[in-house]
């Protein structure tokens, strides 16, 4: 009777194939993914049938923080309410981002300096094209120089903590546009401002696909309301949100859209 | 796969030198790869938000002379209410986890002498049971339902494959506005205790049963009469002081 001989096998798994299939993954997601934009607090949308999508280019977006969910403070409302803006411009570099960002923030300070002429803000350069990177803002316009002036992990936990007062764009129910406008009406008022100058002058002198592609914008905003989005919580009381949308009507920027998720509903048979 | 094999020829030669071989392990490239995808696959929105459009009329003041009135027969309106729970947040149906919104609407002008019992009655969103409309889109549905009818046909059709998504579309916006047709004028009126998506469930049955003219405003003192008479005779509280 020979041996039993008992072949060693070796336990190397050949790691090949799963590599292969490790990289064509991780590719499928680099070119699929759009990243999460950092916003200083979490709401959730309700819920709507619409299955229209949120534009991806020249959107305005308003978040309107919603009352405090963990239960660690003990006024949950004092959080509520708080508007932050976000531009997003085309991912074109003709009206990139951070192009329509420093327009803006350049036609809203000028606004305000002209309503508060004893106390105007100052931006220079460096602070204007700091602000171009920001995807998310809530500060009045007092605090934009300081707010510009930290750095970026210093701007995200300021504007985090909501219970700060000066965070959050201070709004107010000012129904007169004549008036003296509040820091939302302002900011609504640059918008207005700068999509009609992009789309009266600088479409003259541009090339007819470029100056069809700044109209974008200013189509987006004025005709087909999918310029400016609001962003709310579901559980938000109307009246909170009511605020923004009269500021809007105020503002004459009456057509807009609601950020929401989808939604299934059984079709009905009948 | 992954050795390379050093031969030589086959020819066995005298003081050939021995066979290598060469093995790359790609277990450490698995794990840092498998350690990306985990990374991109957090960071990423798959799931897109969806918008709802809205048009609001402006704030600027408009004579009495220029106001369109809705015809009383068409007129419709119904007050939004959120219930809240003892914790100040708004209540949550066990079953269905949903928050609970009321509705209570009323057909034409505001009947204040509360002569006839359908001055107020209250309903939910309910949507659709077993393929059925249910609760307020079924009294909306009901309302609209000259529109209704032809849209059903259009979808039917666009189900058929007879008319493109756009045709359905066109026909739909159409359809929805055609004057013709006996349509509801509805005013949407959220009461001091709705939440935001109060309204939006409202807004979207709007979308659902093709209503194209509504019109959101806040509730009037007429409004807040019926709402108290209502509470009175059915007791319940339904506009409770503002906690907040």
């Amino acid at each position: 009777m020979g041996k039993v001989k008992i072949k060693r096998k070796s336990t190397l798994i050949d790691m090949t194939a799963m590599s292969d299939v490790t990289v064509l993954l991780l590719t499928f997601f680099m070119l699929t993914s759009t990243f999460l934009q950092k916003e200083p607090t979490i709401v959730y949308t309700p819920s709507s049938v619409s299955e229209e999508k949120v534009p991806v280019n020249n959107l305005v977006t308003v978040l309107v923080s919603s009352a405090d969910k963990s239960g660690k403070l003990d006024d949950k409302a004092s959080v509520e309410g708080k508007l932050f803006i976000s531009f997003t411009g085309d991912a074109d570099s003709t009206l990139s981002s951070e192009k329509i960002r420093s327009m803006m923030l350049e036609e809203a300070v000028s606004i305000y300096n002209q309503q508060h002429e004893n106390a105007p803000v100052q931006l220079t350069n460096k602070q204007i094209a700091e602000f171009s990177k920001i995807n998310m803002f809530g500060v009045p316009f007092a605090k934009m120089s300081d707010f510009l002036n930290m750095s970026i992990t210093e701007r995200d936990k300021f504007q985090s903590d909501l219970t700060n007062p000066a965070v959050g764009i201070p709004i107010n129910d000012n129904k007169n546009r004549q008036g003296r406008l509040n820091d939302f009406q302002i900011w609504l008022q640059a918008i207005y401002n700068v999509a009609q100058r992009i789309n009266n002058e600088q479409s003259a002198s541009l090339s007819p696909e470029d100056a069809k592609k700044l109209q974008n914008l200013y189509g987006a905003l004025m005709r087909q309301g999918q310029g400016i989005a609001v962003k709310a919580d579901k559980d938000t009381p109307f009246t909170t949100v009511h605020r923004v949308f009269d500021n809007l009507q105020t503002m004459k920027l009456n057509k807009f859209s609601l950020m929401t998720a989808l939604k299934s509903e059984d079709e009905p048979t009948n | 796969m992954a050795q390379i094999e050093q031969s030589d020829g086959g020819k066995k030669k005298k003081g050939a030198q021995k066979k290598m071989q060469i093995h790359v392990d790609f277990t450490p490239m698995v794990d840092m790869n498998m350690l990306l995808i985990t990374f991109f696959m957090l960071c990423t929105t798959m799931i897109k938000s969806q918008t709802l459009k809205i048009v609001l009329p402006t704030n600027e003041e408009v004579k009495k002379e220029q106001q369109n009135q809705a015809k009383a027969s068409e007129a419709f309106t119904i007050i939004l209410d959120t219930e809240y729970g003892d914790d100040n947040n708004p209540k949550v149906d066990p079953e269905t986890g949903k928050t609970i919104h009321n509705i209570y609407y009323y057909e034409g002008i505001a009947d204040t002498t509360f002569q006839s019992p359908k001055y107020l009655t209250k309903e939910q969103f309910i949507g659709n049971v077993n393929h059925q409309a249910q609760g307020i889109r079924k009294i909306l549905r009901d309302k609209n339902k000259e529109v209704m009818a032809e849209y059903d046909d259009l979808k039917t059709k666009w189900k058929n494959k007879e008319i493109t998504k756009e045709q359905f579309d066109e026909l739909a916006k159409k359809n929805s506005s055609d004057s013709l047709k006996t349509r509801p004028v509805v005013v949407i009126k959220p009461g001091p205790n709705t939440t935001y998506e109060g309204l939006i469930n409202a807004l979207d049955e709007m979308n659902i049963n093709q209503i194209s003219r509504y019109s959101i405003e806040l509730p009037s003192h007429t409004d807040t009469v019926l709402l108290e008479h209502y509470a009175q005779q059915h007791g319940e509280t339904i506009i409770r002081p503002t906690i907040r």
